[in-house]
């Protein structure tokens, strides 16, 4: 099915409606104009296309109208009307997603939530921020930490788009810094939406702890749209450490890379940030990073390497920590060295430069546009076999794939690069690889989706994940 | 070496602002450190920590709320700060370059500042006058537009501009001088908790703008200020011919 859905995406967009989306795509707008007219509406197609891409490998598929309510009272009357004609709503904050989340497959709008953009700051009584913030679901991350940056203060999670808060917590999102400070569920103290039915609800408390009622804050993170629409959320913030250093510890063996990490998480080290990159990934990065001008570090050896950060209260305390680390991995795991800086800026290069992973992945094939990217979860016993089998396989059925990801968490990502014109056989093989590796992680008790969501490529693997006992109760 | 560091405080940067009353419309609206006058007292500190100057005053001119912009720069490391208390809007409104410089030509001379770093100009007013009429007053040489600031072993300093035709570098034989800070010169470091609580502790001076002997009265008067006229919506064309036909003959880009 995916393969005849992608040959329709070569089609110029707008003629990818048929008929007969088209007839509803007119009917949706007039009604929607007819009876909430102040309300914005926009049909115009590239803004539909652009709500119905995403940044995944599925085919894009446009709503038949974007909403853009300005207000909780909006959204409750957008949805009203759309459950009385039963029309799909899909929730849009950046459009970032890479399951194909927003992708409008049985029709519908996209609610875009660009217009709540609110970012309430609370003082305390000495004039330092709280450690929270109450933001429009439309805010995005960086400008959450644009906002807070005089203040000491930051919002740790950083998945490597620039995502709407919203988003975020509707996908469970994380990043690097999970390792240290938890993914979005750990970092959400409430939230508000708005229910299917049009009820608004507040959920979750200012408090760090509550065990009143159910807890319906962490029902709708990572329900990925399906449960309601995310107005604003209540978010941790945390204090900027104040002393950063970076490290990297370059390992000849994968498997050895792996497994260094599982007994550092093991012994409970003090890891701040801790990613795994293979020597496909390694050799991205360097291309990119001799393209994109940044000469700030030389080109590393492509080897696997396990990209370090600490933080620390003191330069002794920071000291003590990376010697507890650099023991383990050079002693116990034939690191082959161990390097590291706490200069800002090639701090700051090294991991924007792990961001961009994606990107440099992708253009690892020359005229790819966009790619496949796996995620796949495991207890850290395992990681060291999923990484390599996985890498195995890339090797094995002869495709390119770089892989790397979240060490520390027993994350990881394939980035698959996909060209417009590559054959069935190629895009099977590719398949494959995500099949095999998903196969292999929920055999060993992990999940197919660490921190991208489900979407609707995954759907198909919730049942072995969880059982049927698991899938009716998400069904009640 | 006594660094002196103009920090201002302006409209935050990603404020989209409104136009009320031929004025802009200051009400409730965000307010920040001036972004060139953040990577000024970055140099500054960085000065300091490279033991080149042992001492980094920051100064601005406003309000009473002045004096968060202030804490913000003595949570960036300055060591202490003067604040020109003053109700007279400065974003060229009613406080214009002139008057900031003579104000800011009195408080170098008494402190005896070897170096006064200033943000190439205020995102608000735009003008990039201040750091120039400054040095004219103060009679010393100035650099603007500073990419990258050296201290040099014999006392000067060397100094890198980026220009629209390239770079240059300007050496400084001896200081005092006035240097403004361009984008790239460096990246701010954020404020840690810690140094923004050790900043209250800091000591803020205040003296008051009017009592100077400084003549205000802005010299160029503020005759319109509007917003730019609304950008006027496209029009879909259906065909190639019809796009052609428009550009030939109604916009005259063909001929």
């Amino acid at each position: 099915m995916w393969v005849s859905l992608r040959n329709i995406s070569k089609i110029r967009p707008w003629l990818s409606f048929s008929l007969k989306r088209l007839s509803s795509m007119v009917k949706i707008h007039d009604c929607l104009v007819d009876e909430l007219p102040h309300i914005e509406i926009s049909t115009n197609p590239y803004e539909l296309e652009a709500h119905g891409r995403g940044e995944s490998y599925h085919p894009i598929a446009s709503p038949s109208a974007v909403v853009n309510p300005s207000s909780v009272d909006e959204v409750i009357q957008v949805i009203n009307l759309c459950s009385k004609y039963q029309i799909p709503i899909i929730p849009y904050g950046a459009g970032t997603s890479v399951e194909g989340h927003i992708c409008a497959i049985e029709g519908g709008i996209s609610m875009d939530m660009a217009k709540f953009d609110s970012i309430e700051l609370y003082k305390r009584n000495d004039g330092i921020l709280d450690p929270m913030a109450k933001v429009g679901s439309g805010v995005t991350k960086n400008r959450l930490n644009d906002e807070v940056r005089h203040s000491g203060m930051q919002f740790v999670v950083d998945p490597g788009a620039d995502a709407t808060i919203g988003g975020m917590t509707a996908c469970g999102a994380s990043g690097t810094s999970a390792v240290k400070y938890g993914s979005m569920r750990n970092n959400i103290l409430g939230l508000e939406c708005v229910l299917p039915d049009g009820t608004f609800v507040k959920c979750g408390t200012a408090a760090l702890k509550n065990s009143a009622g159910y807890d319906l804050t962490s029902l709708i993170t990572g329900s990925e749209g399906t449960l309601g629409v995310i107005t604003s959320v209540l978010v941790k913030l945390h204090p900027i450490p104040e002393h950063i250093v970076s490290a990297l510890c370059v390992f000849d063996d994968l498997f050895k890379a792996a497994e260094a990490v599982a007994m550092l998480k093991l012994r409970d080290s003090p890891l701040a940030r801790c990613e795994l990159l293979d020597k496909t990934s390694i050799s991205a990065f360097n291309r990119y990073s001799k393209t994109s001008g940044n000469s700030s570090h030389e080109k590393m050896e492509e080897k696997p390497t396990l990209f370090l950060e600490f933080h620390g209260y003191s330069k002794k305390s920071i000291e003590d920590n990376i010697e507890f680390v650099k023991k383990i991995c050079v002693e116990d795991y034939d690191a082959l060295n161990f390097t590291f800086t706490s200069g800002e800026e090639e701090r700051k290069s090294l991991w924007a430069a792990r961001h961009n992973l994606y990107y440099a992945s992708i253009s690892l094939r020359k005229g790819a546009t966009g790619a496949i990217v796996t995620d796949a979860c495991v207890p850290l016993s395992s990681f060291a076999r999923l990484m390599t089998k996985t890498a195995e396989d890339i090797r094995n059925l002869d495709v390119v794939g770089p892989c790397f990801g979240h060490a520390g968490d027993g994350n990881f990502h394939c980035v698959l690069p996909v060209l417009e014109d590559d054959s069935e056989d190629y895009l099977g093989r590719l398949q494959q690889v995500n099949d095999n590796l998903i196969r292999r992680a929920l055999e060993a008790g992990g999940t197919c989706s660490g921190e991208h969501g489900i979407g609707y490529g995954k759907i198909k693997y919730l049942s072995h994940q969880y059982g049927s006992g698991g899938l009716h109760m998400m069904k009640l | 070496m006594k660094i002196l560091v103009g920090v201002k405080r302006v409209v935050d940067y990603a404020v989209k602002v409104r136009v009320q009353n031929n004025t802009v419309d200051l009400k409730n609206i965000k307010m920040s450190l001036n972004p060139f006058c953040e990577i000024a007292i970055e140099e500054a500190v960085r000065l300091k920590e490279k033991k080149v100057a042992d001492e980094v005053v920051a100064v601005s001119i406003g309000p009473k709320q002045a004096t968060e912009t202030l804490r913000t720069a003595l949570a960036m490391g300055a060591d202490r700060a003067i604040h020109v208390m003053t109700d007279l809007r400065t974003d060229y409104m009613e406080l214009q370059p002139y008057a900031i410089s003579q104000i800011f030509e009195k408080i170098v001379e008494q402190e005896q500042s070897d170096l006064v770093l200033l943000g190439k100009q205020g995102i608000d007013s735009d003008c990039g006058q201040t750091g120039p009429m400054l040095a004219g007053l103060l009679g010393w040489p100035q650099v603007t537009f500073a990419s990258k600031i050296e201290a040099d072993d014999d006392g000067g300093m060397t100094v890198e501009r980026e220009t629209d035709s390239g770079m240059e570098s300007i050496r400084i034989p001896q200081l005092p001088a006035v240097i403004t800070c361009d984008l790239r010169l460096n990246e701010p470091r954020y404020a840690t908790l810690p140094n923004i609580m050790k900043a209250k502790k800091k000591k803020v001076d205040t003296m008051i703008a009017e009592d100077m002997g400084i003549d205000l009265k802005p010299r160029n008067e503020v005759l319109r200020v509007f917003e730019p006229p609304a950008r006027k919506e496209g029009i879909m064309v259906d065909s190639v011919d019809s796009l052609l036909d428009k550009l030939k003959n109604e916009a005259g880009l063909l001929s």
